[in-house]
């Protein structure tokens, strides 16, 4: 009897080191590269649809059946979560003045590529304001209950970015703090482009 | 026999006027507490007084705040109370739904407050003295990776020092500030602690329901706020990742861990619409009835006292 315990919980075990080793090496940094055009597509239309109207979009399910979509204005940000084939969600498009064609193609990118958030956030750099694009990819295969699924997030800065010799992004070359973002550290792809692996999308 | 029925005499009425006396000074007290007016100045007052401190100093007390960010930071909480911002990452989200109060009905006091502790490193706001930790004066204007607080020194002082002053049960494991507590269980507000600090600073009459493991159970959650925000100000305690979500886990625990301001709440559709301030701005959002049922743990409603107000 003791044995047979024994052997399950051995299973089990091996079953979640091996997940974690498997979630581990889908999220390296060779995914950037592998994806790199629908990614920076995603990027680039997503800065230029947002300096239209600024926004944020995802996905609220695993299947990527529901969207949110956050409207930001001077006074109020406005929160809609709609099924994705909903015509309210044009509806709403229609009411911001978002191009639905320009929307629905980066919706579309977004599913392909499982990419869950996209949205622009501001940070500072020796008190300027700055911004950066804040993407984020769901890429569990399968997951395993009672287990956290891990986020792959990718920022995207306008100008190069320092990093140290192990690849941890930096707040600045002088200082050489590890910047954190939404308390994460992040690692070099290239100078524009930095990812982590997160427990949280957004 | 004489003598005991002399005691009698004595004893019972001293009694009765001692309980008479008593009740007297019961009432005189109750009168007292409901003739307290709630403090009330206008932003035009506040900013009167911004104007004539042009030559604040750089504190001794607090080494890392400088003062003309201090003072703009100041101002700009007195001009656009809504744009302060409890920062990325922190556990400042009650201390800035507490904030709510004095930007818009006091902004004086807050202001006379804030500059006396920048200048003498301890001050008095309503009920509370203050007098915070080194650790804390020493923090105050360091705290980066926080977005917007990273520039707002004034903001990083206000929460930090209302952290190392209130603590509840909450903080029994993490009473210190120690660097990067900002973001732990050192600040966290339970609810009560949350409704104490309201009333103590800033002498408002708070009513509240719920708590913090255990749901309110309001029958009609819709009629309960609206009416709330006729009362006065209205705190909605919550859960967070059900509010904003972030994973997809399914084992979601269900604790408050948020506070927001309620500004408006009406109907729409089968839903309910509301309106509400966290972190530097309002936001709009549509909720199932039984969802928000769901989400909310507590409910404060901060009234101000007018008895004698003129």
């Amino acid at each position: 009897m003791q044995n047979k315990t024994a052997t399950i919980l051995c299973l089990l075990s091996t079953l979640v080191i091996l997940s974690s080793c498997a979630t581990k090496k889908m999220f390296s940094s060779n995914y950037y590269f592998e994806n790199e055009k629908t990614l920076t597509d995603i990027e680039q239309s997503y800065k230029k649809l947002y300096s239209q109207k600024p926004f944020s979009v995802g996905f609220t399910d695993k299947s990527f059946h529901y969207i949110s979509l956050e409207i930001i204005t001077d006074t109020i940000k406005y929160i809609y979560e709609f099924e994705v084939t909903e015509p309210r969600l044009q509806d709403t498009l229609r009411k911001y003045r978002l191009p639905i064609p320009d929307i629905s193609e980066l919706k579309k990118k977004m599913q392909l590529i499982q990419c869950i958030w996209i949205n622009k956030l501001d940070y500072y750099d020796n008190n300027q304001k700055r911004s950066l694009i804040f993407m984020s990819i769901r890429k569990a295969v399968f997951h395993l209950p009672f287990t956290t699924e891990k986020y792959y997030i990718l920022t995207f800065y306008p100008q190069p970015q320092y990093y140290d010799s192990e690849g941890n992004l930096l707040s600045s070359l002088r200082r050489r703090k590890i910047r954190k973002i939404k308390g994460d550290t992040f690692y070099r792809i290239n100078d524009k482009v930095a990812y982590t692996i997160s427990d949280k999308f957004r | 026999m004489r003598l005991k029925k002399n005691i009698q005499y004595v004893f019972y009425p001293s009694i009765i006027s001692l309980l008479i006396l008593g009740y007297s000074n019961k009432v005189a007290a109750a009168d007292k507490r409901n003739a307290d007016t709630t403090p009330h100045t206008t932003q035009k007052q506040a900013l009167q007084f911004l104007e004539i401190q042009t030559n604040l100093e750089a504190s001794k007390f607090w080494p890392n705040v400088n003062p003309v960010t201090y003072l703009q930071n100041l101002k700009k909480n007195v001009e656009y109370p809504l744009s302060m911002h409890e920062g990325r990452s922190t556990n400042f989200c009650g201390y800035a739904a507490l904030s709510y109060h004095p930007l818009h009905d006091d902004p004086l006091s807050y202001f006379t407050f804030m500059l006396k502790l920048y200048k003498e490193g301890k001050a008095v706001y309503g009920k509370e003295y203050f007098e915070p930790s080194k650790p804390v004066k020493l923090a105050a204007g360091t705290l980066t990776f926080k977005g917007e607080l990273d520039v707002r020194p004034a903001d990083q002082l206000w929460f930090l020092a209302l952290a190392d002053h209130f603590k509840g049960y909450l903080n029994t494991f993490n009473r210190h500030y120690n660097i990067g507590d900002e973001n732990k269980f050192w600040p966290s507000v339970n609810f009560a602690k949350y409704n104490r600090m309201v009333r103590n600073l800033f002498n408002y009459k708070v009513t509240s329901v719920g708590a913090d493991l255990i749901r309110p159970g309001i029958g009609d959650i819709f009629t309960y706020l609206s009416e709330g925000l006729q009362k006065g100000t209205v705190t909605v305690y919550l859960s967070n990742p059900q509010l904003y979500k972030k994973n997809h886990s399914g084992l979601k625990l269900s604790i408050p861990t948020h506070y927001i301001i309620l500004t408006d709440i009406h109907e729409a559709d089968d839903a309910i619409a509301i309106t509400y301030w966290d972190y530097a701005g309002k936001t709009r959002q549509l909720f199932p009835e039984s969802f928000l049922k769901k989400i909310i743990f507590g409910v404060s409603i901060a009234s101000k006292r007018t008895t004698n107000a003129k």
